[in-house]
């Protein structure tokens, strides 16, 4: 029987979606009784014509019983969904609280779940707008999980071009034989006088077409550009640079431009969307890469020198190749460009790294993982919703069960009954999706407007797409039909006679045990989710509280760079020197410095050393150390500690002798127990000259927040480049009360520098490459594990007021019997002990799971920390115990009369 | 369970609702099969308008009453077939006893006028 109601419903609806089909069947009918009417008035004797006119005379209007039939069907398809849903609603509205609990809990996970996913799908699931984006790959040298070597200098990329051409395909022009090579800097773009910081990408020609890359406007970089030093003087704008700089204005193609001040000519301007291939940074221009060499930076030999690595290198496979079978091949290649020219990391082998998802960013990315686990905690968060709202449904059910039976009794089919049911629960997570969409894009719009503090064009652009939308509502309908039907279908398995004619406080032990493990589950599930939490508040504590060897506190940064408007090194040097010269005049002003790179800030710069005496082990990177090019005053203004030696001043020239001061972690390394103050070192940048030690210092941080401190050194600024440099200010006050004066000073030395970067030390401190993703991890983890917590909460309360409202007549029968209220107390309490206990193994194990995935994300505290586990367990039990305690103590006050005359 | 807001109104209409059901409780049918069944069982005296019949059916199906599949008929022609489900077998069962009553009634009254 159920079978046919249940086709009868698939009946109906088919009527609705599908109006042809039901059409045809109508037709059909009609036709056969005409023609078998028609057949049986020629066998009485009437002529052919004539019977066929009989048959529609006694059939009667035709038109008008199709008309009439097809009214009942979609009439009728349409009244019994509405009526299901009308039915629904109503019921929904009866009982408010309950529709706004499992509304909300819904929310919570499918919003997380949103929000979570939009960001994933951001950043690594939306495939690049490039042709075939599956058959690019990247090329490195890996170093380890998620860590890559992807740099190469041009004379490899050139080898690795010339051996591997039976690998790679081109789509266009076979100049390099399906290789393409960019590198990606920050540089100054002058047009109609005024001048701003770009990101650039200097790009092989063959970079555009080999991704398959149209222009939006005027051309792109040609295939035969980009391979003399300094020729093709050409720039291609980004198309989100375009919009916002010159808003979307057509006439600047063709204009006159100049960059770090050589004068180009602007062609094009990219596609929308194609924001090059760097994750979360946005291209702003594209020059050939020939262009590059131009640059002040000492770069003018970089299209011969073999280890001045800076090209990242793509390639498309040819057709029917893959990462495996060219695995091989790509070895030899490798094993090649180490014999011709040694490599920090012999050890490894080149490999081809796909570009989705985004592995592949130097430093390298942990954005897979963290996506990995946030992923995760997401996951977990929906479940647990998932199992508060079937719990609730499941007390719901229990409740409507004499109804249903009564329903049932009275004639309603069993199947009629469960679609009521399902019908609910589907109406519920179609609420809770709507609300949790809502949750999830406005999570998503808040984390697009994060504070980044930085310079550099990064877009936290996670636009509302339809795949998000799908997922979201996926999983509201999986929710709400898994969730639905369980209850669903146990109302209507159950015995009616049995529900009918047991008392209302019958008893069905099953379904209580089914309650008490999913409660257990709860809340091992919200333990697990708090103690990632615990770890990662405990590692933003630890972080925060760092020592950061430097004093952030009253220093303003601002970043001017001379190379952006033309000026030569003399120049620069010049420009510095009358700026610091003016600026520690200044009032307010304890000390002014200069230097090339900023903790936390966009660039690090780095070199490979050779130590005289020092030997490099086997399987051991080249030594390699980050340097800091200063001016005089710098461990004054950063509050960096001299431990021995001297600190760099004026004197230490560009004509001087080669000096540096050293950290101890330096010293440690390469000097072992001893004195570091006089012995040398070169580096792999100015092989032939070298550098003296003058100065210990102490550790400070530089682009890393945790982890060891790594070897770095500190150099004259007049012995570096004098490229962008960052005006460091230690201010007796507030540092933001000086920023105007000092803009001020640098406008009337050079009225076009460009200035940017303007804040204080203390909040750079907390941008992107500092504590934001601390915070962020904190913040995100924290909010998912409180959200864990309360529904653990309400589902132990939930079980136990359930627990205790089923047993009101034995409690009734125990008190009555000489029970005190202490003895029912601790009875109902031990109930409520052993879920919770249950649940705290169960997430104490989840816990450590998840520990181990995001041990790299944690600073100073180990991914099993005691204190966390400790404290996380010892609060979630204290909460859920109380969270039994309350319906227990109601248990111990029911007057035992009234709960025997309850029978 | 299922309130059919035509049944009161129509006397004619619970009529042909019965005869129809009457007729399939010998087997599944098609449209064409039921309209002849009721002229011959009722020896012509009972003249429905045939296409009247198809709308009747369709209700009948859409309440529960009657199953439909489509089959092919004898003279191997695509051919919609009707039979009793259990709900209509009960109301038929019910039906017929009103009938039965109802007819007896008004056969006493008029006996007794």
């Amino acid at each position: 029987m159920s079978s046919s109601v249940l086709n009868r419903i698939w009946q109906r609806l088919r009527a609705l979606a599908r109006p042809k089909r039901l059409e045809r069947d109508l037709d059909d009918e009609i036709a056969f009784h005409l023609a078998m009417r028609e057949e049986k008035n020629r066998g009485a004797g009437i002529g052919k014509v004539e019977a066929g006119y009989a048959a529609r005379r006694q059939f009667g209007n035709a038109a008008l019983v199709k008309e009439n039939s097809r009214q009942l069907w979609t009439v009728a398809a349409i009244e019994t969904l509405w009526q299901d849903v009308r039915f629904g609603a109503r019921m929904l509205r009866k009982t408010p609280g309950f529709t706004f609990i499992v509304v909300l809990t819904l929310a919570i996970g499918i919003g997380a779940n949103t929000a979570i996913f939009t960001i994933v799908n951001g950043l690594m699931l939306r495939p690049l707008p490039i042709s075939d984006p599956h058959s690019v790959t990247y090329l490195a040298f890996p170093h380890g999980p998620d860590n890559f070597d992807p740099n190469f200098s041009y004379p490899e990329f050139a080898e690795i071009r010339k051996e591997t051409s039976d690998i790679f395909a081109d789509q266009a022009g076979m100049i390099f034989g399906g290789l393409a090579g960019f590198e990606n800097q920050g540089d100054g773009l002058t047009v109609d006088g005024k001048t701003e910081a770009v990101q650039t990408s200097f790009v092989t020609g063959n970079f555009f077409s080999m991704l398959g890359i149209a222009p939006f406007q005027g051309r792109l970089i040609l295939p035969s550009e980009g391979t003399a030093p300094g020729a093709d003087p050409v720039v291609v704008l980004g198309h989100r640079y375009w919009k916002t700089r010159f808003r979307s204005d057509s006439s600047v193609v063709g204009k006159k431009a100049t960059i770090n001040g050589r004068p180009v000519t602007i062609v094009g301007v990219a596609p929308e969307g194609f924001d090059g291939l760097t994750p979360l940074l946005t291209m702003q221009a594209y020059l050939p890469l020939g262009m590059a060499t131009l640059d002040s930076n000492g770069k003018t030999d970089f299209m011969t020198d073999p280890k001045n690595r800076s090209l990242v290198v793509i390639a498309r496979w040819r057709v029917g190749m893959n990462a495996d079978k060219a695995q091989p091949a790509l070895s030899l290649v490798g094993q090649r460009l180490f014999q011709q020219n040694s490599r920090a990391d012999e050890m490894s082998t080149l490999h081809a790294i796909p570009l989705r998802p985004p592995g592949m960013t130097n430093p390298p990315s942990l954005l897979p993982r963290v996506a990995r686990v946030f992923l995760i905690l997401a996951a977990l968060v929906l479940v647990l919703a998932c199992i508060n709202v079937a719990n609730l449904l499941l007390v719901r059910a229990t409740m409507r069960e004499r109804e249903m039976a009564v329903r049932t009794a009275l004639g309603a089919s069993r199947v009629r009954v469960v679609r009521q049911l399902l019908t609910e629960s589907v109406l519920l997570s179609l609420l809770g999706s709507v609300a949790g969409l809502a949750i999830g894009v406005n999570a998503t719009y808040a984390i697009n407007a994060l504070p980044l503090e930085t310079e550099l064009p990064i877009v936290l652009s996670f636009p509302f797409d339809w795949r998000v939308f799908a997922f979201a509502a996926g999983i509201a309908l999986l929710t709400g039909i898994l969730v639905g039907l369980f209850p669903a279908m146990r109302v209507s398995v159950k015995n009616l006679r049995g529900i009918l004619h047991a008392t209302s406080r019958g008893s069905t032990g099953g379904r209580q045990r089914l309650r008490s493990a999913l409660v257990a589950v709860q809340v091992g599930g919200s333990l697990a989710l708090l103690i990632v939490a615990g770890l990662f508040f405990r590692s933003l504590q630890s972080a925060e509280n760092a020592d950061l060897g430097f004093d952030p506190h009253n220093v303003l940064n601002l970043t001017t760079d001379p190379h952006q408007i033309g000026y030569d090194k003399a120049q620069g040097l010049a420009f510095y020197k009358e700026l610091l010269e003016r600026v520690r005049a200044m009032p307010g002003v304890k000390s002014a410095s200069m230097a090339s790179n900023i903790p936390f800030g966009e660039t690090v710069t780095g070199d490979d050393l050779e130590i005289p005496g020092f030997q490099i082990q086997k399987n051991q990177l080249a030594p390699h150390a980050i340097y800091t090019a200063v001016s005089s005053s710098y461990l004054e203004t950063m509050g960096i500690r001299l431990l021995r030696g001297r600190e760099l001043t004026d004197a230490d020239g560009e004509k001087a002798s080669r000096v540096a001061v050293v950290n101890t972690a330096m010293a440690d390394r390469f000097w072992p127990n001893q004195d570091p103050i006089g012995k040398r070192f070169f580096r792999t940048s100015d092989p032939k000259t070298p550098v003296e030690i003058v100065g210990l210092v102490q550790n400070s941080r530089i682009d890393q927040i945790y982890g060891p401190f790594e070897e770095s050194f500190y150099i004259p600024n007049g012995q570096g480049s004098a490229a962008n440099e960052t005006l460091q200010i230690r201010t007796a006050d507030a540092p933001d009360a000086v920023s105007r004066s000092v803009l001020d000073v640098i406008r009337s030395i050079s009225p076009t520098m460009p200035v940017f970067g303007i804040r204080p030390m203390s909040r750079q401190v907390r941008g992107i490459n500092g504590l934001l993703l601390f915070q962020l991890g904190a913040g995100l983890a924290g909010a998912l594990g409180i959200l864990g917590l309360v529904l653990a909460v309400v589902g132990v309360y939930g079980v136990m007021s359930y627990s205790v409202s089923r047993r009101t007549s034995e409690i009734g029968i125990r008190m009555a019997l000489g029970a005190q209220p202490g003895q029912v107390l601790a009875m109902i309490c031990r109930q409520g002990a052993a879920l919770v206990a249950g649940g705290l193994l169960a997430g104490l194990a989840a816990a450590f799971a998840i520990g181990r995935l995001i041990r790299d994300f944690l600073v100073g505290v180990t991914p099993s920390d005691p204190i966390t586990f400790v404290g996380v367990s010892a609060l979630l039990a204290a909460v859920a115990l109380l969270a039994s305690y309350l319906p227990a103590r109601r248990g111990t006050r029911i007057d035992p009369m009234d709960a025997l005359r309850h029978e | 369970m299922a309130k059919d807001k035509d049944q009161s109104a129509d006397l004619l209409q619970g009529t042909l609702d019965l005869l129809i059901l009457k007729s399939l409780a010998g087997g599944a049918m098609h449209g064409y099969g039921v309209a002849e069944w009721i002229h011959e069982s009722s020896q012509d005296v009972l003249r429905v308008e045939e296409g009247a019949l198809y709308p009747a059916l369709h209700r009948l199906e859409l309440r529960g009453l009657l199953s439909a599949q489509w089959g092919a008929s004898e003279n191997n022609r695509r051919a919609k077939y009707y039979a009793l489900t259990a709900a209509g077998r009960k109301q038929l069962a019910q039906e017929t006893e009103y009938w039965r009553r109802m007819s007896g009634a008004v056969a006493r009254i008029l006996q007794t006028a």
